[in-house]
């Protein structure tokens, strides 16, 4: 156990949270694969608590400032000493093919009391804010616990609980992700203490709050309840006038946060909004962050399509062949005005954009398409014939455009067969949609058959 | 507190009946137990909490007093120890023993009875899938059994009827040679308005909000129970303790109950009753852990006729429940039940579920029929197109059309916004009525008076009626459409 607790107490000595926290790292380093089996075989379950307090507390004056702290401490190493032991086990287990399997519900529970004998030392302020690092990694780790034993918990007793109670129901209440609610609920409970701190601004816990807000919103979005992040969003901008600006917290915790706010916006159609924060997160995201960018470009896109009707360019999306797949034949077919193309496209694609939850905005998409259809409909029309005075250079395009037209356009770009039908009402519709969101202005002259364009900008945005 | 409750430990009444012999007591021998009866013990003494108003005393008195009977009737190693009900439930029993008086009969569930093979009950489903728009109409088609036994089936509610106490003195002597512990008719409805009595007043021992954790926390391993009520009509109630099995009805006879209620249905019967009727029915099949095609179909019936009648909260249980059935593998209207969550997501405008739902189709589901439109009902909504929508309304599968009544109207105004912006003269009645897939003429006009548009319509010489376009129209109706879309009713409870 000596690497791991002489590290802890050089980082200790020297006030660095982070080497501190990397001493409670449940997985092994790279450069050192047999840290951990190391630190778990040098004791036993008998000897834990008094091997690791007097290694501790040896030639260690100055180090605690009280004897309470040390002990808070002791108390965190055993745990983490159970914990490395399970989860040592559930590894060996799971690359086994045979035997019971790994258990990651109780690697769950044990890295659980690891990060509740960490979090005692915080709620009584003993631990020092600057140490908070260790909450960081405890949290995440206990989040990717409980993820993993919600699937296994799922594997061997199947995504339905029937109720045996006294419900009137066959099925209870479905408790599919016991683990990961349970674990959304402590880092909320860590957010708790990191917001009550009373003490100044250099030493207070609150420089925690945006890294265990994030982590809820990660937890929000698997458990599928993003309504649960607004209402931390809520409290998190009710806090706001006692903490130190977004802009002073690490920059790793300022793209996650304008990344997830801005994911939240662009769920509630909130596209502006949205627009603002993944276009802050994205300047912000490191440059070789490449799967992070990816993230915020797959939100990005879709805003930027709806807010500003523009598509993303070969050179946006050359160095990121995934995004490439997904965007680049929708935005052909939009740039064509291909519906055909469009609907098959998107069906194309439907499964990956509803996984990502841009699918309904995509669909959106259509609209542009239909609109760059009808202003070729408008250029191919022509110009009327020059009145007196006029000079080629101010000529005016053919404003009344019959109905037939925009029906005849449609149908070739929907590649209709003679047989299938297009109603002269369902062309209407479309009209009547794209004029009400102002793609095109004009007005339907119903008994005439004919469209009535406005005679400057019918199409607003594209120069026509 | 124990005064009351201290007479219960002389009255053992269950176990006399069963062994017929008198509990002697004889003296503990010093047996080594098994290792089941030791767990048995050490549950009891790990469920034992403070608030359940057993006190230790009682719970290690009760513990001697069990082991002791079974020693002395020598079923200590007949006796399955893993699924016997932690010793509070005894206690319980007795207490509500006590309060009821001798009459009542604790149930047997010292034996809980593995439930009969469900193979032997087994039914197809009898709803066929056809497009029907009214959920008494489903099932017309095949020959209704019940009308062979018409008179039998009236009977069994109604209790006037001489014959009925005939076939019950029947079937319960029957029932006597089966089970050995059938009950007379009597007996039952004395005992069903005690437990009803015992539910309503708690006992006097113990404060009112006391009675509900006074409730032994039902054990999983104490088995589902074995019905043994015959009646086809039953009273709704929400279980407190656990249930008795003279309250609860087979399957056998949930089975009648269901053709029963399909009859009253169709000849007009009112809403409350059969929501009642079908909420107990969904209960007795509950607590007999009845999970099989049979519960499927009464799900499905009691989720069609809430649709129906717009009862969307009960209709959202239902679904819920049947979404887990199914998930089971069992037969049923899965694709039928798909479509109208599809549609009810559209309703109540839940981007995300909807999203949801989108992600787990399958590509078989997507060909079906009824979810095939519940999609393109979404896919008109979301790109607008008003007149595609409209067809569809006009022609829904199954009873999708219950649940599109709910967001038509919205949909109606949401259209008309877009109109008053696209035309610049006025529309026809014709055209509109047409248009939004309004019945008749007639009734697009009564809407268009009842949403306070009366001021754009306009009489022509030729009587038909004109709808003024262009600003007014656009005006009344985005505001309309703005406080429509901004509360939608999510639960739709009624």
């Amino acid at each position: 156990m000596e690497p791991i607790l002489n590290n802890f107490k050089a980082a200790f000595s020297q006030g660095n949270g982070y080497a501190m926290a990397n001493c409670l790292m449940p997985a092994a380093p790279k450069d050192d694969a047999g840290l951990l089996y190391g630190f778990y075989r040098s004791t036993n379950h008998f000897s834990v608590q008094s091997d690791i307090r007097s290694f501790l507390t040896y030639d260690s004056r100055g180090l605690f400032v009280s004897k309470q702290e040390s002990g808070l401490w002791v108390d965190v190493f055993v745990a983490y000493w159970k914990a490395i032991g399970d989860i040592l086990h559930a590894e060996e287990a799971s690359n086994q093919t045979k035997g019971p399997g790994a258990d990651w519900n109780k690697v769950y529970e044990s890295w659980k009391d690891m990060l509740n004998a960490l979090l005692r030392g915080y709620t009584n302020s003993t631990f020092p804010a600057w140490s908070i690092p260790c909450l960081y990694v405890a949290a995440k780790y206990l989040r990717i616990f409980a993820i993993k034993a919600d699937e296994q918990t799922e594997k061997t007793k199947g995504a339905v609980t029937f109720s045996q109670g006294l419900s009137d129901d066959l099925v209870s209440s479905v408790e599919k992700n016991e683990k990961l609610e349970d674990a959304t609920r402590q880092i909320n409970r860590i957010y708790g203490i990191c917001s009550n701190d009373r003490a100044p601004m250099e030493e207070s816990r609150k420089w925690g709050l945006y890294y265990f807000t994030n982590l809820m919103f990660k937890c929000h979005f698997k458990l599928n309840s993003i309504n649960l992040s607004k209402t931390i969003l809520k409290s998190l901008t009710a806090s706001a006038g006692d903490m130190p600006p977004l802009h002073a917290f690490p920059k790793s915790h300022q793209v996650a946060f304008l990344y997830y706010t801005g994911v939240i916006s662009f769920l509630e159609e909130n596209y502006e909004k949205a627009e603002e924060n993944l276009t802050k997160a994205k300047q912000l995201c490191h440059k070789d962050a490449r799967k992070n960018q990816e993230l915020i470009m797959t939100y990005l896109i879709p805003c930027h399509l709806l807010t500003t009707h523009t598509l993303p360019t070969m050179a946006l999306l050359g160095p990121y062949p995934r995004l490439q797949q997904l965007f680049l034949p929708l935005a052909v077919c939009i740039k064509k005005g291909d519906l055909a193309g469009f609907d098959a496209a998107l069906a194309a694609s439907e499964r990956e954009f509803v996984k990502r939850r841009i699918f309904l905005s995509m669909e959106r998409g259509r609209e542009i398409a239909l609109r760059n259809l009808f202003r070729k409909v408008f250029l191919a029309g022509g110009y009327e014939p020059p009145k007196e005075g006029e000079t080629g250079t101010n000529r005016v395009r053919r404003t009344r455009i019959p109905l037939n037209e925009f029906t005849a356009a449609m149908r070739l770009s929907l590649k209709l067969r003679s047989e299938d039908e297009l109603s002269r009402d369902e062309v209407e519709c479309m009209l009547a949609n794209l004029i009400y969101k102002d793609n095109l202005r004009g007005y339907i002259a119903r008994d005439a058959g004919m469209i009535v364009l406005s005679k400057k900008g019918a199409f607003p945005g594209t120069g026509v | 507190m124990s005064s009351t409750t201290a007479p219960a430990f002389t009255a053992v009444a269950a176990r006399r009946t069963l062994t017929g012999s008198e509990p002697s007591v004889p003296k503990p021998s010093p047996t080594i137990w098994s290792k089941e009866v030791r767990e048995w013990v050490s549950r009891g003494f790990a469920a034992a909490t403070d608030d359940d108003g057993i006190t230790h005393d009682e719970l290690t008195a009760k513990i001697k007093q069990i082991i002791t009977e079974y020693m002395s009737n020598e079923s200590m190693y007949s006796v399955d120890w893993s699924i016997l009900p932690i010793p509070q439930y005894f206690i319980q029993q007795e207490r509500q023993q006590a309060i009821l008086g001798p009459a009542y009969q604790p149930n047997a569930m010292y034996y809980p009875t593995p439930p009969p093979p469900l193979s032997t009950f087994r039914e197809q489903a009898t709803v066929p899938a056809s497009k029907k728009r009214k959920s008494s109409e489903l099932g017309v088609d095949q020959e209704p059994p019940w009308r062979k036994s018409n008179s039998l089936l009236e009977d069994r509610v109604t209790y006037a009827n001489p014959t009925f106490e005939d076939r019950a003195e029947k079937r319960s002597k029957k029932r006597r040679d089966e089970t050995n512990k059938a009950t007379s008719k009597y007996q039952n409805d004395l005992e069903l308005r005690k437990q009803r009595f015992g539910l309503h007043s708690p006992s006097p021992s113990q404060p009112p909000w006391r009675s509900r954790s006074e409730t032994p926390a039902p054990d999983a391993s104490s088995g589902p129970v074995i019905g043994t009520n015959e009646d086809l009509e039953k009273k709704y109630f929400r279980l407190t303790s656990a249930p008795k099995p003279e309250a609860v009805r087979p399957q056998r006879v949930l089975e009648n109950s269901l053709k029963f209620l399909k009859k009253k249905w169709r000849e007009g019967a009112s809403y409350p009753y059969i929501c009642d009727q079908f909420k107990s029915m969904r209960q007795d099949l509950t607590v007999q852990h009845l999970k099989n095609e049979f519960t499927v179909s009464v799900y499905e019936l009691h989720a069609r006729i809430a649709l129906e009648k717009g009862d969307l909260g009960e209709y959202n249980q239902c679904q819920t429940q049947l979404r887990a059935l199914y998930a089971q593998g069992l037969q049923g209207h899965p694709t039928e039940f798909l479509a109208y969550r599809i549609l009810y997501f559209i309703h109540t405008a839940n981007k995300t579920d909807l999203n949801d739902v989108l992600a787990e189709l399958t590509p078989a589901e997507k060909d079906d029929v009824s979810v095939k439109h519940a999609l393109d009902v979404r896919s008109a909504i979301a790109l607008g197109n008003y007149h595609k929508l409209f067809r569809l309304f006009i022609d829904p599968p199954n009873m999708s059309g219950y649940i599109m009544d709910r967001f038509i109207d919205r949909e109606r105004v949401s259209a008309l916004a877009k109109m008053g912006r696209g035309y610049k003269r006025a529309l026809s009645l014709r055209f509109l009525a047409e248009e939004l897939a309004f019945e008749s003429v007639q009734q697009c006009h009564d809407w268009f008076i009842a949403v306070g548009a009366q001021d754009l319509l306009e009489s022509k010489e030729d009587g038909s009626v004109w709808l003024a376009a262009d600003t007014p129209t656009y005006k009344l109706f985005e505001s309309a459409r703005q406080t429509t879309f901004s509360k939608v009713d999510i639960k739709g409870q009624i």
